[in-house]
């Protein structure tokens, strides 16, 4: 009788024992592996820091903007240590998962299968949102631009709404990707630059009619008191 | 024949026209014509042409050549129907062998695209002097045609460029930008250095053909700028002509200055890249022969609106500043943001050295590619009506003789200056 009791108290403790016994080597292999994995990125992110030094990428960030970018965005550092960290972290991550699939555990097989099968979808939204980024400024400084050589008085507005769209547009883009409230978004899209579209229809021609009149008279029927300029 | 049409890799001509240039074979001089909805005017030229060819060259055989960018009005028609009808009353005999053709061409709409279809067949009939003359001319006279031939005819030169008297107001990217920069680059005083109508041999068309700048900006309005540069930087002989008054219609009503400007000075700066080695090493200009009989003319005045070409300035100066920022010095963008645009108008001026100083930071944003390049030429608008603007100001009461004064002393202030845009180049 005592020692049904015993062995019934025991043996849960000797299944967990064998459990964690049989559990060790596979922990301590993930672990191995993990640490593994940041040896190899810290070498890594040293090896490529020289590399985008040597191939100049700072000087060619600060040439076509994107140095500028990751400033106005809070990034601080140059942007050749910036995509080694990123190199790095990605090593760590990529270890990290490796690791965690040689624990053999059931439940976080489950979640790293999901968690990759989403990975996907959050790089593209991201690169969606970068070239948004690029896109709206390019698109915004052509719009001011061509609004100040125009001699449009709210040249700056016109240049920011631009740059708003093309953005709002990455945006939506973007969370479609994600799948975060397919149609709300674009619903929400469409109805706000709808609104947007229609609310200065409507303020063009009830408030500006006679701005639009004179407008339509000077572009149109040439009424425009013109240079006899010959530039070239 | 085939042979020759073989020498130029990329031939934009239709077969048609190669029939057909393979039927006249030879030419000793080939006069193009770009046009492009020239109906008004086109007719006056063709005969000035005609007429200039059988007074000046009765024994050569002679090739006109229409180069046409899909007109949609009348152009063609008038081309082909244009004649001297009676040479009698111009005191001058048919000439012995004169053919017209009418083409369209090929590849990027605009006048460079027109021009290298032109070089394609003078080099096709291995002519030894070709000129072009604009469409839009009302002041070309057969004169025109023996000025800006003759150099190259029979004194070996390469290249003739023209000397107008224009308007004062008339011109204006060139006398404040291109004359003065190109001077100072390149050490030669050539007058009117994308004037629209040059003489050249044979053998420089043959080398326009070997470069390869078809589809960029060259194809468009830059092509002008760009034959003088490379003219005068691949050491061709190069000359100017006096033909007096340059009257024409409009350049072309549907292309806005912003984009002009683009292309010109966008043509310029791009030659300034090729070049480098060429006007890194040059320090002063000196004076070009100059053929023909000079004389003054009165010339139409123009209506100019100064405010606008203000009001144009102090918007850009407002909106733009912070593009500017990125490669303009702070000195320079206070004076024009916070000095300039709060002076009173009629005491408004952009000095020469300052203008100098301002297209010079232009030029190495440029080679820098410190910004999008079409968004840095758009942005120098503004700033371009401003100067006009300052010398309208300052030479509202100017003879023409002294309107030549003030751009001699820009030209001085470009060259004295040129050290600033050597220094910070690399």
């Amino acid at each position: 009788m005592r020692n049904a009791i015993l062995e019934t108290l025991t043996e849960p403790l000797r299944e967990f024992y064998e459990n964690v016994i049989d559990f060790l080597p596979d922990l301590l292999a993930s672990l191995l592996i993990f640490i593994l994995g940041v040896f190899i990125a810290v070498a890594l992110k040293k090896i490529f820091a020289r590399l985008f030094k040597v191939i100049k990428v700072d000087k060619f960030s600060e040439k076509f903007g994107v140095t500028d970018i990751f400033q106005k965005g809070g990034i601080k550092g140059s942007v050749s240590s910036l995509f080694a960290k990123v190199i790095a972290w990605i090593t760590v991550f990529a270890f990290l998962i490796v690791s965690l699939q040689r624990l053999n555990v059931p439940t976080i097989e489950g979640i790293l299968e999901k968690s990759l099968l989403y990975l996907p979808n959050i790089f593209i939204a991201i690169l969606i949102l970068f070239i948004g980024y690029f896109l709206s400024n390019f698109v915004g400084r052509t719009a001011l631009i061509a609004s100040v050589n125009a001699g449009l008085k709210m040249s700056s507005g016109i240049g920011k709404f631009a740059k708003l769209t093309v953005f709002s547009l990455a945006a939506t883009m973007a969370l479609e990707q994600l799948g975060i409230g397919k149609e709300t978004v674009l619903i929400a899209f469409a109805i706000l630059y709808g609104g947007i579209v229609l609310a200065f229809a409507i303020a063009f021609g009830i408030g500006g009619k006679d701005a639009a009149k004179n407008y339509i008279d000077k572009r149109i029927k040439g009424e425009e008191e013109k240079d006899d300029i010959q530039h070239l | 024949m085939d042979r020759k049409f073989l020498n130029v890799s990329t031939s934009t001509l239709s077969e048609n026209i190669k029939e057909k240039l393979s039927e006249i074979k030879k030419a000793d001089i080939l006069v193009g014509i770009p046009s492009y909805n020239n109906a008004k005017t086109i007719g006056h030229v063709v005969r000035a042409v005609q007429a200039g060819l059988a007074k000046y060259f009765p024994d050569k055989k002679a090739v006109l050549i229409n180069s046409d960018g899909g007109s949609a009005d009348e152009t063609v028609d008038v081309v082909q129907k244009a004649a001297i009808e009676d040479f009698h009353s111009i005191f001058i005999l048919h000439q012995k062998q004169f053919l017209k053709i009418t083409t369209p061409y090929h590849g990027i709409p605009g006048k460079g695209s027109a021009f290298r279809t032109i070089f394609e067949i003078a080099n096709t009939f291995n002519v030894k002097a070709c000129a072009v003359v604009d469409a839009d001319l009302r002041s070309i006279t057969p004169e025109w045609i023996d000025l800006l031939l003759r150099p190259v005819m029979d004194m070996d030169y390469d290249y003739v460029s023209p000397y107008y008297l224009r308007h004062k107001y008339d011109g204006t990217i060139t006398n404040s930008i291109i004359y003065p920069l190109t001077r100072a680059l390149y050490g030669k005083r050539i007058r009117q250095p994308i004037g629209g109508d040059f003489a050249f041999s044979g053998k420089l068309a043959e080398f326009y053909l070997t470069k390869d700048v078809w589809n960029t900006d060259v194809a468009r309005y830059g092509i002008d700028v760009w034959m003088t540069t490379t003219a005068i930087a691949d050491n061709f002989k190069v000359c100017q002509s006096f033909l007096g008054a340059k009257i024409h219609d409009p350049k072309d009503p549907g292309a806005d200055l912003s984009a002009m400007l683009y292309q010109v000075v966008g043509a310029t700066f791009d030659l300034m890249d090729t070049y480098y080695d060429v006007w890194k090493n040059i320090n002063s200009s000196e004076l070009v022969t100059t053929f023909g009989f000079q004389y003054a003319v009165g010339l139409e005045p123009i209506a100019v609106n100064v405010d606008r070409m203000i009001d144009k300035f102090i918007l850009g100066t407002k909106e733009l500043t912070s593009l500017w920022e990125v490669f303009m010095s702070e000195n320079l963008r206070n004076f024009l943001c916070d000095g300039l645009s709060k002076t009173p108008r009629e005491s408004f001026n952009i000095s020469d050295d300052i203008w100098a100083e301002l297209i010079y930071t232009f030029a190495i944003a440029f080679h820098k590619r410190l910004i999008n390049r079409e968004h840095l030429l758009k942005s120098l608008t503004p700033l371009y009506l401003g100067r006009i603007a300052s010398f309208v100001n300052e030479s509202l009461n100017s003879s023409a003789a002294e309107v030549e004064e003030k751009i001699e002393n820009l030209c001085c202030s470009f060259e004295n200056k040129k050290k600033m845009l050597i220094d910070n180049w690399d």
